[in-house]
């Protein structure tokens, strides 16, 4: 589990929906109605949180030094301090949304089904928003240029609006569907911004960080006291930090060039299969 | 867009915040939580975020003297 949502949460192939569906089609004796399930995720998440701080470690120290320096000085002049402010309102809209929603959205779409259906629409978005990316090529008369002279075009995280980082913290919401990519929407929120795709996925993976630790460390009390077998939960989130940071290693090096489509792919296919898998019982 | 007005609102929204946040620490405040007893930490984590938030607009929507 913890290999499978360290691989799966930064992909844009939802870790939640392969979370909710891979021990139900496996028979994994993994009880999801056990409250200790979800910090039990939470624990993952916070293993996958902690690779991307120590992948992007340097960039870290210089966004909390940027957000301290631009607070007190009430002016943003570097691109440091920028990105940090870019981040604290992209944060907030996922926050209220996730405090008041989530565990409400998490009760009313925990099963298999849904977690398959929202997989294959999770897949619909992905190609939608390449398909909207590709016309933004056309307009911008590079659409037969390569891919490398394409992505140049686009710009870099620090660059994006003010307004469209709060709809792209907003769009985070959606991956309480098991089965919507958080790191999928988001990415693709950062691509109709008009950001080149490694400059979407890193804005995504620095957006994701304060909110899944925020959830985890919220979570950690109740693990503590749900009697779980912490060290194997501890190591399964070891193993998710593994997974995770050469999930992000791989995805930025990918992005320099590829595009959403093989995930979109992907999960459609993943979808289906798992509908069928599921309807009949195999 | 700097103002003085605006930078006192958001003080004074940052102060509400930081009110709420209390009253959910201390399980007063029960609103739109999932348990209707004790605190609510989460709640109480967003209200402080919030009001970091406010007061961070407040400065940088403060008239600047140079």
């Amino acid at each position: 589990m913890g290999l499978l949502q360290g691989a799966s949460e930064l992909f844009p192939i939802s870790s939640l929906g392969h979370a909710v569906l891979v021990p139900s089609i496996f028979h994994w004796t993994f009880k999801q109605s056990d409250p200790s399930f979800l910090p039990f995720l939470v624990l993952l998440h916070i293993g996958t949180a902690t690779a991307l701080l120590i992948l992007y470690r340097d960039q870290w120290a210089a966004i909390i030094r940027g957000f301290f320096t631009a607070a007190i000085r009430g002016e943003m002049k570097t691109d440091s301090e920028r990105l940090a402010m870019l981040l604290l309102v992209g944060t907030i809209p996922a926050a209220i949304l996730g405090v008041f929603l989530e565990s409400r959205i998490k009760t009313l779409f925990a099963s298999p089904y849904e977690a398959a259906g929202f997989l294959v629409l999770n897949g619909l978005l992905m190609l939608g928003f390449e398909q909207l990316r590709r016309r933004a090529e056309r307009r911008a008369a590079v659409a037969t240029t390569s891919r490398t002279e394409q992505e140049a075009h686009f710009a870099s995280a620090e660059r994006i609006s003010f307004l469209a980082a709060a709809i792209v913290g907003a769009c985070q919401a959606f991956a309480f569907l098991p089965g919507i990519s958080r790191s999928g929407v988001t990415i693709g929120g950062g691509l109709l911004a008009g950001l080149r795709h490694e400059e979407a996925a890193r804005f995504s993976f620095l957006l994701a960080t304060p909110v899944i630790l925020g959830a985890g460390v919220v979570e950690i009390p109740h693990l503590l006291s749900a009697g779980v077998p912490l060290g194997e939960y501890l190591a399964a989130a070891v193993l998710s930090a593994i997974a995770a940071f050469a999930s992000a290693k791989f995805l930025l090096r990918y992005f320099r060039s590829g595009r959403l489509d093989p995930y979109g792919w992907y999960c459609i296919a993943a979808g289906l299969a798992s509908l069928a898998l599921l309807h009949f019982s195999l | 867009m700097r103002s003085s007005s605006l930078a006192v609102g958001f003080g004074v929204l940052g102060i509400v915040f930081i009110i709420v946040a209390a009253l959910y620490a201390l399980g007063v405040l029960q609103l739109f939580a999932s348990t209707t007893s004790g605190p609510h930490y989460k709640h109480a984590i967003l209200f402080v975020v919030l009001a970091v938030a406010s007061f961070v607009a407040a400065n940088f929507a403060r008239p600047k003297t140079v």
